[in-house]
């Protein structure tokens, strides 16, 4: 090798080496779960001592999208109301029905989300195993005092939408 | 009936707890992304396996936060309740008196992985 290919090389070494610095890896951490609130739900009143979500009845079901960006690494859990979060006075007691149900799926797998759920009380836990989309709709009944008619007034009730890593 | 999309993220899944600037407390930065419109309030709360509360300090207990907006905040814990720390949740909260007759509260909760 000649002087001068040598004297070349030399000024092009440190070159390469300074554009190996300007190269930056970039990442952003993503949530790896969403809770998306579609429809919120509302009470059909079909008769004077009952509330409910059912459509025949003029309710509308309230519909929660679940994504999830990695699998197996959240679970979630849905709360059907059992109180009203606020009401007229109630002097009787009312009577609380409810259940959340695996809708549309992404991913043709997460249909087994229903048979798998766990359901205590008032709460349906659901293992989100899959990566991908998942719609849960949440029904609520409320029946009070029996066949009581319910006073007139707003009544409000909450449905909770949780996402809990493993 | 609310018929616009509305989603509540937080990061990280998995929470590492490090020593504070302050003897005897850790701390743990989280961040919380707001696309719910209807909700203007998160509260923050720290749990151990079995769900029982766990005091901690924070900037803010309830994070107001606008639409489409994200927050950092750093929540505090004593290093005698570390061991015990197993989620941190940021929950939705809702203004009484709205027009809706069902609403839907949202809860994420990251985890200190392997408890």
């Amino acid at each position: 090798m000649d002087i001068k290919t040598i004297t070349a090389l030399a000024f092009l070494m440190p070159a390469t080496a300074a554009m190996a610095v300007d190269s930056p890896i970039t990442g952003i951490v993503e949530p790896k779960c969403s809770i998306w609130t579609e429809t919120s739900g509302v009470y059909g009143h079909p008769l004077p001592y009952k509330l409910t979500t059912t459509p025949a009845d003029g309710g509308v079901i309230a519909s929660i999208r679940v994504d999830i960006a990695q699998a197996d690494y959240y679970k979630t859990r849905f709360t059907h109301p059992n109180s009203f979060s606020s009401s007229p006075t109630l002097t009787d007691a009312v009577a609380w029905t409810g259940q959340t149900k695996v809708g549309q799926v992404s991913v043709s797998g997460m249909s087994a989300y229903e048979a798998a759920k766990v359901t205590y009380n008032n709460v349906t836990e659901f293992n989100m195993t899959l990566a991908g989309s998942t719609w849960f709709t949440v029904e609520s009944t409320a029946q009070y005092g029996s066949t009581k008619s319910l006073p007139a007034g707003n009544y409000t009730a909450l449905i909770k939408a949780e996402c809990i890593a493993k | 009936m609310c018929t616009k999309l509305y989603a509540h993220e937080m990061t990280p899944t998995y929470i590492e707890l490090k020593p504070s600037y302050v003897d005897g407390v850790s701390v743990t930065t989280m961040k919380l992304f707001n696309r719910r419109e209807d909700v203007e309030y998160y509260t923050i709360e720290v749990f151990t396996f079995d769900w029982e509360p766990i005091p901690f300090a924070s900037e803010y207990k309830t994070i107001n936060i606008g639409f489409n907006k994200t927050k950092f905040f750093d929540v505090y814990i004593r290093s005698n309740d570390v061991d015990k720390v197993v989620y941190i949740c940021t929950q939705s909260k809702l203004f009484k008196g709205t027009d809706q007759i069902t609403l839907i509260t949202s809860r994420i909760c990251s985890k200190i992985k392997d408890r």
